[in-house]
């Protein structure tokens, strides 16, 4: 192992009576890097980051983080860790800055450092206003702030934040993407969330658990590429042709996409009186592109619009999870790959 | 400060931040004020009243005081989660434990010294009732102390077993109180040798000789091996949570 591998989780299993929470959850993060941890509602994301932060013990496997072993010198491992739990738990009778000096003093922080770490909290986590309020009448998007600056507080080189923004407003959740992007260069940070978008923002890299496994797992472009598919978006004009040529209807359109080579299937978008859009798939390392192209120049069509971009991460997320997804609904779980309509609709005005 | 001393501060000062610690120490006073001028006789104030003072107390500890203040400790902490945040600290599960300890142990041992107001009032300011012989008192507060010691112990590990505050009160309270009156059960039976284990765990005859003046070694042990018994069972309960 080199020194660079910040946290390491190997082959963690974790059963609580017959439910297997985990399974076999292995993966490595290094310095430097900020991976975000997905997957659905009881993937095992909070029981990984509670075997890592050594408040749960992992049936089986072992976990090192800042090179520390989780069951053998679990002190040393909370020492390097910042951590933020699911729900920002507090002690609501104390003030804002009564708990910041709690978390500082158990750490052993002296007041001098305590008093320089505190105004760069203050500033990242938006606290200025709220220091001397008692934590029981914050609103919960300001607790999940403290819970936030605590983890801040001593900074530390590892961080383990469990859904750090789901409650706080756009304005603090783009500061604290911003403050995250920007410590992360030197630091390690794996956090959880549910919104894509997030991680898209601020991550290089994904882990996606479904569960209780790893279900994909690497640099975001990577991931996208997982199902093995590009979409193309073509859209032809179907009042007005070239020269004696007619428009096609949209069945002649389909037929003539669909017999292109390389075309994995297509689907109509709906769309206004002027034009037939379609949507595509295609293998991954192949370009249709020019193929299109060229069918248009020969049939004499107008082509309206062409466009290819990888699967987002939505569509990825939720093809890779779908068996968790089909279980909680209560149907069957079918093995088809002809579906993720309104993900790819969602998609469209990404790029 | 070490991590130990830190929790057991922000556990200390926590209890002034309710009303709960003020209303137990009201409480305290008044029915403890009540019992032994009430019961004693307020107009025939006299050495008897201070042996009344070593007999209620307890009880009081028992059935009011350490219930009450041990019942959050642990349990509270597990209800809301906050236990998270805490174990995750760069802190041993004995800091959570020793620190939650004296941090109710401070309260407790505070209101307990503070009784000591009574004999003082009496003896020598306002009654001045005249000397005083101050080994059975200093001997029965030797005793409130380990008593107190060894109680919080308990309901700090009935705490530790449960996350609600409701059923650790409940569950101290019952334990403390057996352990209490459980000696007056040995009259009753005729085996000896149970007659004698009785009397060996009950609280009640174990404290009787500090308040006459006699500190035994052996009950002081007794005491003193209860309470580490306690802390350390606390501390495994502490401990297995891990391995759900
Ligand atoms: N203390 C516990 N006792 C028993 N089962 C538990 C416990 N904690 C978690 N589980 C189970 O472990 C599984 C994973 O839970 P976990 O909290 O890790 O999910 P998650 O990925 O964080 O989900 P979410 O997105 O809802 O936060 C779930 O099936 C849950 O029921
Ligand atoms: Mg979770």
């Amino acid at each position: 192992m080199t020194s660079d591998v910040m946290i390491s989780a190997s082959g963690l299993t974790k059963q609580f009576g017959s439910n297997r929470a985990l399974d076999n959850v292995t993966f490595d993060v290094t310095r430097g890097e900020v991976v975000g941890f997905l997957g659905p509602n009881g993937a095992g994301k909070s029981t990984t980051m509670r075997v890592l932060t050594c408040f749960l013990a992992p049936t089986a496997g072992t976990a090192t983080v800042h090179g520390f072993d989780v069951f053998e010198d679990p002190l040393a491992v909370r020492r390097s860790l910042g951590y933020l739990p699911q729900r920002a738990p507090l002690y609501s009778d104390m003030s804002v800055q009564e708990y910041l000096l709690f978390a500082a003093q158990v750490r052993g922080m002296d007041e001098s450092t305590f008093k320089s770490r505190l105004s760069k909290v203050i500033e990242v986590c938006g606290l200025a206003q709220t220091l001397t309020k008692q934590i029981a009448h914050l609103s919960h998007g300001y607790r999940q702030r403290v819970g936030l600056g605590q983890a801040l507080i001593h900074d530390p080189p590892i961080l383990i934040l469990d859904e750090p923004t789901s409650d706080l407003d756009p304005n603090e959740k783009a500061e604290v993407l911003r403050y995250i992007k920007d410590i992360g260069e030197n630091r390690t940070i794996l956090l959880s969330t549910h919104n894509l978008a997030e991680v898209e923002d601020s991550c290089a890299r994904a882990i996606i658990v479904s569960k209780g496994r790893v279900v994909a797992d690497g640099a975001l472009d990577e991931i996208r590429s997982t199902t093995g598919r590009v979409r193309y978006v073509v859209a032809v004009d179907e009042k007005v042709a070239e020269g004696s040529h007619k428009p096609p209807s949209a069945r002649e359109l389909q037929g003539a996409l669909d017999a292109l080579k390389g075309v994995r299937g297509s689907k109509e978008l709906p769309t206004d009186e002027k034009a037939h859009r379609f949507e595509l798939s295609g293998a991954q390392d192949s370009d249709l592109r020019a193929e299109l192209y060229r069918l248009m120049v020969q049939k004499g069509w107008t082509l309206l619009e062409l466009r290819r971009d990888a699967q987002s991460l939505d569509a990825v997320f939720r093809e890779l999870t779908r068996g968790d997804e089909e279980l909680d609904r209560g149907r069957p779980v079918i093995d088809d790959d002809e579906d993720d309509d309104d993900s790819a609709e969602n998609s469209d005005d990404k790029e | 400060m070490s991590p130990m001393m830190t929790i057991a501060k922000r556990e200390f000062r926590s209890y002034f931040d309710s009303p709960l610690a003020y209303v137990v120490i009201c409480l305290t006073f008044l029915l403890l004020g009540l019992a032994v001028f009430w019961v004693g006789g307020f107009w025939k104030v006299d050495r008897a009243s201070v042996h009344l003072l070593f007999q209620y107390m307890p009880v009081a500890l028992a059935m009011l005081i350490v219930p009450v203040v041990t019942m959050r400790s642990m349990a509270e902490e597990k209800r809301s989660g906050t236990l998270e945040m805490l174990i995750t600290l760069p802190v041993k599960d004995s800091d959570v434990i020793l620190g939650k300890y004296f941090g109710a142990l401070g309260l407790v041992l505070i209101l307990v010294l503070a009784t000591a107001l009574y004999p003082l009032a009496m003896f020598w300011a306002p009654w001045n009732l005249g000397p005083l012989d101050m080994g059975p008192v200093f001997s029965g507060y030797v005793g409130l102390v380990l008593f107190s010691c060894t109680a919080v112990a308990i309901g700090l590990l009935i705490s530790s077993l449960t996350d609600s505050q409701a059923v650790a009160f409940f569950i101290t309270f019952f334990v403390l109180v057996v352990l209490w009156f459980i000696g007056s059960a040995a009259e009753h039976v005729d085996k000896e040798w149970l007659a004698n284990a009785l009397m060996y765990v009950s609280f009640q005859s174990r404290l009787d000789g500090f308040s006459r003046g006699l500190i035994d070694t052996r009950d002081v042990i007794f005491f003193l091996s209860a309470m580490v018994l306690a802390l350390v069972m606390a501390f495994r309960a502490l401990e297995r949570r891990r391995w759900v």
